[in-house]
């Protein structure tokens, strides 16, 4: 029975005293995969036997190459995420908004206004202070109206 | 030779707020297009001022899916069909022509990173399992071509009595056909591209960039591809809540 260790194993913390590792056993046509998760210490404060088999194995530098790939490798994931999150946040609001508009557009004053370059332009606004203030002015222009009618 | 008339038609039928929607859209149209020729097709009891957006209004039925009348009743020779539930938001508008090329109907794909978005993607057909390609959301079609026409006189007949129960499309099992299929004009529309010889010569486009013309904006939720163009004809449709009153 021999025992391998896999060349993926990374450092689960930056001072490099926690290290995660897979062990391959072969016996007989049987191979055998385990997690690891290795102290660097013992309890009693001595070296780890198998944490430094893991290291003497692999060799630290192919321990440090793994760990920033699988580090480099979260960031990315994360930032895809946080992107696809933002864009899901934004998709969102933008339906709301379309919502509130089509509510603003009720208001009897903005719905029987025919200032088509006001409308236009509550129509194309891109938040809602935007709507609230051009229909502000679509009300103000439709009392003058009344006002000089 | 006379010049081919061109213009949008849209339906609102059933629902109050699809005509609040409908209008909405013809006014973003006019927007960018100030010119366009703009046919609204709704009920009688509808209309009011807002109806003057359009340069032309056709009373219709009150069919949920009256849309197929609509796009079949059509005054104009090249038509764009937009549902009502969408909003203009770019001037390429006015763009819209150019991709009939020389097509005779051009449509929005349904592809696989889109479907995940749709009520119903794929579906069981004889022994196997097929998909809807084409999503009518949008449509830009040559109505002067009389087999076109009477494509769109078809899909608008047999949907009914597919809704009623009245025809089943050939191939199709009962179950999921009676559970989920038969309430879609899509599967009328698959049927009609995919299976009925009649209409095997039409000529069947996509829209170059066509995400830009029906874009879901369900589309942004999550891994879709989306070009690097923004939308012209943004789609509201699942995000809104068309049975509650908008005010």
């Amino acid at each position: 029975m021999s025992r391998t260790w896999l060349d993926n194993a990374f450092w689960e913390t930056p001072q490099k005293k926690i290290l995660n590792a897979i062990s391959e056993t072969v016996e007989g046509n049987k191979t055998t995969r385990k997690v690891w998760k290795l102290d660097k210490f013992n309890d009693d404060g001595t070296e780890n036997e198998m944490f430094k088999e893991v290291v003497s194995f692999l060799g630290k530098e192919k321990i440090d190459e793994s760990s920033k790939k699988r580090l480099d490798k979260k960031q990315e994931e994360a930032e895809v995420d946080k992107h696809k999150k933002l864009e899901e946040q934004r998709a969102k609001k933008l339906e709301k908004l379309f919502e509130y508009k089509l509510e603003t557009f009720e208001i009897p004053e903005i719905k029987e206004s025919k200032n088509r370059l006001l409308k236009s332009k509550l129509r194309r606004s891109k938040s809602v202070p935007e709507v609230n203030l051009y229909a502000i002015l679509i009300i103000q222009d439709a009392m003058k109206n009344e006002g000089t009618n | 030779m006379k010049e081919l008339t061109k213009g949008f038609v849209i339906v609102a039928s059933k629902n109050p707020n699809f005509y609040i929607y409908a209008c909405n859209l013809a006014e973003s149209i006019r927007d960018y297009y100030p010119d366009a020729n703009i046919t609204l097709f709704t009920e009688e009891r509808f209309v009011d001022d807002r109806a003057e957006v359009a340069d032309n209004v056709e009373f219709c039925g009150g069919h949920y899916r009256e849309k197929l009348t609509g796009m079949a009743r059509t005054p104009y020779d090249i038509t764009m069909y937009v549902d009502a539930d969408m909003e203009c938001e770019h001037e390429d508008i006015v763009k819209v022509w150019d991709e009939m090329k020389d097509y005779d109907m051009v449509f929005h794909e349904l592809t696989e990173d889109r479907g995940k978005f749709y009520a119903v993607h794929e579906f069981f057909y004889g022994s196997g399992i097929e998909k809807y390609r084409l999503c009518g959301g949008v449509c830009l079609y040559r109505s002067c071509n009389p087999l076109v026409q009477e494509f769109m006189e078809d899909w608008d007949r047999l949907y009914r009595k597919q809704k009623d129960g009245s025809w089943r499309p050939e191939g199709f099992g009962s179950s999921q056909f009676c559970a989920e299929l038969k309430h879609f004009d899509q599967t009328t529309l698959w049927w009609l591209t995919e299976k009925e010889p009649k209409y095997k010569d039409l000529k069947i486009g996509i829209f170059e960039d066509d995400i830009r013309w029906n874009y879901f904006t369900q589309y942004d939720y999550s891994g879709c591809d989306k070009g690097d163009k923004p939308p012209i004809l943004r789609h509201y449709s699942g995000c809104l809540k068309k049975d509650r009153y908008i005010v």
